[in-house]
């Protein structure tokens, strides 16, 4: 019997084989199959996996690590050599001079680290500290290789946008320097 | 530092060292897991280039593998099957052996006391055939517990394998959360480098091994030599010992050539094969792959091997090479950072 036999057997009012979608979610999600740790909505919200499909963020959650820090635990500290790039899940992250002073104090969803990704031998310009619990999601040189390996184009991808990051930071210090240099012309010429 | 991140630390050093002390203890479970760790190592590589890309290219990829190891195989296969033959032979010439080597050393120990005036009382002639013998009749007794550990290495390496290749980027990932956060960054880039050189250390060996095997038995069957392919395969296990490897195993070349009457087998001609296998070796396949793998200095080369091979044997000699070049990463790793500070 077809779909549209039965639906005219029943009347056009009756529900009662209709697929329950919260139901099957909620047994989905009973499951002991249910990965509970899915970090897919996560990234579907940050800029830099814009250009990222469903398949490729599942692929790249294979390759973080989650790392969990106390409040004031020290995540890498000022020349230190880097190699990971991070993501703040859950917490807060204060970046800090040598001398203890506070640059920024970046919230969830926000990231640090990329140019250890890029730079070879890169030492940590700055220091990080967890400002309170934090959960952190790291990704490391020696997986951006081995995502080059397997899979190349979202290993180029995220290279690409770690860069595009970069570079928007660079214009940005640039443009600092330059409001920097003007002031202190003025100043010299008041002087 | 707090103090439960020092608890922290204290116990994954712990872990760390008990599972050392039981992978000493327990080498029936460990050597295999061991060796289809090195297997899982070697093939990952390739696995992950037949598996990215197309199917066409797959196709492609996994057609090109395959022909590589059937080169590489069937040749090893065919070179340890006659190498019984050879070696069934050679124990078959032993009592003889014994006898000519004796008649020599009686000539040389005569030649010996006319021009020095000194008697030789040593007769390392018998001392060195006894030991070959017990050390055969003891491998003949030790066969049948060999057959034994060869058929649970048939069980236990190929699941070892299968595990290795489904749950090792979950297992790494877990083991990883173990490690205090402090060390962490360190800890995982010095263990993905150890992994990725120790594994393509050991693919170079493989075939620069099979390389000079194949030539060495080539050029012996070429000129008639007797025992080519126990010959070859000295030759490529030797050579596993850098320098001084193609020397040892040129030896029992030398000695089957000066101890054989018969007019086909020519020391000269034997040397050359050997020279040109070596050559073939040292300009050709060493610095296309093993150098580049590998950058440590000659001399610390020589006593890194001479040291493996003393505390882990043929195994030793091999896994050494890597293990010293993931120490001279790990000293410059912490120099630089005490230099940074």
């Amino acid at each position: 019997m077809s779909y549209e036999e039965r639906k005219k057997e029943l009347g056009p009012d009756d529900n009662s084989e209709r697929l329950n979608i919260n139901l099957l979610r909620y047994m989905w999600e009973a499951s002991p199959l249910y990965f509970k740790e899915s970090y897919h909505t996560y990234f579907r919200n940050l800029s830099i996996f814009k250009s990222f499909s469903d398949n490729d963020i599942r692929i790249f959650t294979t390759y973080l690590h989650r790392r969990e820090f106390e409040a004031n635990e020290l995540i890498f500290k000022y020349g230190d050599s880097g190699y990971g790039f991070y993501f703040i899940h859950s917490g807060s992250v204060s970046i800090q001079e040598p001398n203890g002073e506070e640059i920024v104090n970046l919230g969830e969803k926000n990231f640090f680290g990329e140019l250890a990704l890029l730079e070879e031998g890169h030492r940590r310009p700055a220091t990080a500290v967890a400002s309170g619990p934090t959960v952190l999601l790291g990704v490391f040189k020696p997986d951006i290789d081995k995502m080059l390996e397997s899979h190349p184009v979202l290993g180029a991808k995220f290279i690409h946008e770690a860069a595009m990051i970069l570079a928007s930071k660079v214009g940005y210090m640039t443009k600092e320097i330059m409001t920097l240099r003007r002031k202190i012309e003025l100043l010299e010429k008041k002087n | 530092m707090k103090k439960n991140q020092m608890v922290k630390i204290y116990l994954f050093f712990a872990v760390l060292i008990s599972a050392l002390v039981f992978m000493v203890y327990f080498p029936r479970l460990t050597l295999p897991l061991g060796f289809s760790y090195i297997l899982y190592l070697m093939i990952n590589p390739l696995t992950s280039k037949v598996l990215r890309g197309n199917n066409q290219q797959r196709i492609i990829y996994s057609l090109f593998f395959t022909a590589c190891a059937c080169l590489l195989v069937i040749p090893l296969v065919a070179t340890l099957y006659n190498a019984e033959t050879d070696f069934k032979q050679l124990l078959k010439h032993i009592p003889e052996l014994r006898v000519k080597l004796q008649f020599k050393y009686i000539q040389f120990r005569e030649l010996f006391l006319d021009k020095t005036g000194v008697k030789l009382s040593l007769d390392p002639v018998t001392y060195i055939m006894r030991n070959v013998e017990s050390q055969g009749a003891n491998l003949l007794s030790s066969i049948p517990s060999l057959v034994s550990s060869v058929l649970e290495w048939m069980l236990l390496v190929p699941l070892f394998l299968y595990f290795f290749f489904k749950e090792s980027k979950t297992l790494k990932i877990k083991f990883m959360e173990f490690i205090p956060n402090s060390i962490f960054e360190k800890t995982y880039v010095l263990f993905s480098q150890f992994n990725t050189k120790f594994g393509e250390y050991i693919i170079a060996k493989f075939i620069e091994a099979t390389i000079l095997g194949s030539l060495v038995t080539l050029g012996l069957m070429l000129v008639g030599f007797p025992y080519p392919f126990i010959l070859g395969i000295i030759a490529g296990v030797t050579n596993i010992l850098p320098y001084v490897g193609p020397i040892i195993g040129f030896i029992p070349a030398l000695a089957v050539a000066l101890l054989s009457q018969n007019p086909d087998v020519s020391l000269v001609s034997v040397s050359i094969i050997y020279l040109i296998a070596n050559a073939v070796d040292m300009v050709l396949v060493f610095p296309l792959l093993v150098s580049k793998i590998v950058n440590l200095h000659p001399i610390l080369v020589v006593v890194s091997v001479l040291a493996g091979g003393q505390i882990g044997g043929a195994v030793g000699m091999i896994v050494v090479i890597p293990m010293v070049a993931f120490i001279q990463l790990l000293f410059k790793e912490i120099y630089q950072d005490l230099n940074a500070q």
